[in-house]
C-alpha cells in the first residue's frame, strides 16, 4: 500500500469532481490535498507561540505563505495559502523531531473547499444561519457553526470563503452548495 | 429558535449545542457514605430552580457551564468552566 494520504489525488470531492464550478460569479474549489498543520492540547500554544503570530480565538493570521487559524485556546491550525505549501513543511518536520501536545491537522478528517466570486457572499447567505456581514463577520474572523447542515470552520478569503467540514459528507456538502449555486442563478 | 450564548463564539441557534447534564461534582469514593455514594449514583436533582449544566457548542467542540433555569427555560449565565466555583 502506497501513502496514506492524499485519500484521492481529486481531493476530498472525488468523483464529485464535475460538480466544482469555476464561473464567473462564484467558484467551487476542492483544497483538500493542500497541506497543513496544526496542534492541539496543553502545549501547543507555547510551541506555536515561538514559530508563528498567534491570533487571538476565533481570528486568522496570514503571512509568509501561511494562515494560522486559532480555533481554541489549545487548538490551533496552519493551512498553506497554496498548493505547494512550503512554509508548512519546516513546522511539520519540527513537530515530527520533537513531537508534544496532539496532532490536529486532521487531512483525513476535514474538506477543504473555497467558495470564490462577487456572488459567493449570497450563495453562503444561503446556507448557514450565521450573520455573514461585514460587520458582524470581519476579515479575519473565524465562525465555528453550522453550514449546509454540517458543522463546520468557516473563515474569509478574498471575496469568498474557505469553510473545513467532515470529509465523509463532502458529497453532502458539495450538492447541497451546487443547489444553493443553482438557486442564486434563478432566483438571485 | 432559541439562541444560546456560547463564551466562545457568542450566540448561537441552540441547534448548534448538545446538553450534556447538570454539573455533579463526584464525593470521594473513600470517604463518602453508602448513601451519599447511592445518591450520587442513582439520584438526580429536580429542584425548580437555576442549574449548573455543562453544554457543548459542537461545531467548535467547546464544553462550557450554563446557568438554566430548569423551569422556565431562562439561562442567566454562561461561562468557562474554568471559572468555576
Amino acid at each position: 500500500m502506497s501513502a496514506v494520504y492524499p485519500l484521492s489525488e481529486a481531493g476530498a470531492a472525488g468523483d464529485l469532481r464535475d460538480r466544482l464550478v469555476a464561473g464567473a460569479d462564484v467558484a467551487l474549489a476542492d483544497l483538500t490535498p493542500w497541506p497543513r498543520f496544526g496542534l492541539k492540547g496543553a502545549g501547543a500554544e507555547a510551541w506555536f507561540a515561538d514559530r508563528v503570530d498567534l491570533p487571538e480565538v476565533n481570528r486568522v493570521t496570514e503571512g509568509a505563505g501561511l494562515r494560522v487559524l486559532r480555533l481554541g485556546t489549545r487548538d490551533i491550525m496552519v493551512l498553506s495559502t497554496d498548493a505547494e505549501g512550503s512554509p508548512v513543511q519546516p513546522l511539520r518536520s519540527a513537530w515530527e523531531a520533537a513531537p508534544q501536545s496532539y496532532s490536529s491537522w486532521r487531512e483525513e478528517t476535514w474538506a477543504w473547499l473555497r467558495l470564490t466570486g462577487p456572488k459567493a457572499t449570497a450563495v453562503a447567505r444561503r446556507l448557514t444561519a450565521f450573520d455573514l456581514r461585514a460587520a458582524a463577520f470581519g476579515e479575519s474572523d473565524i465562525a465555528q457553526t453550522r453550514f449546509a447542515h454540517q458543522d463546520g470552520v468557516l473563515l474569509r478569503t478574498g471575496d469568498g470563503f474557505d469553510v473545513l467540514f467532515d470529509i465523509a459528507s463532502t458529497a453532502k456538502v458539495v450538492t447541497d452548495i451546487r443547489a444553493a449555486i443553482d438557486r442564486e442563478e434563478v432566483f438571485g | 429558535m432559541k439562541l444560546l450564548t456560547c463564551p466562545m463564539n457568542g450566540p448561537r441557534n441552540i441547534s448548534e449545542f448538545q446538553y450534556l447534564g447538570p454539573v455533579r461534582l463526584s464525593p470521594n469514593p473513600e470517604a463518602a457514605s453508602d448513601a451519599d455514594w447511592a445518591g450520587y449514583l442513582f439520584g438526580a436533582p429536580n429542584d425548580r430552580d437555576f442549574q449548573r449544566e455543562f453544554w457543548r457548542h459542537t461545531p467548535s467542540n467547546y464544553v462550557f457551564v450554563a446557568e438554566r433555569h430548569i423551569g422556565t427555560g431562562e439561562v442567566r449565565r454562561t461561562y468557562d468552566p474554568g471559572e468555576m466555583e
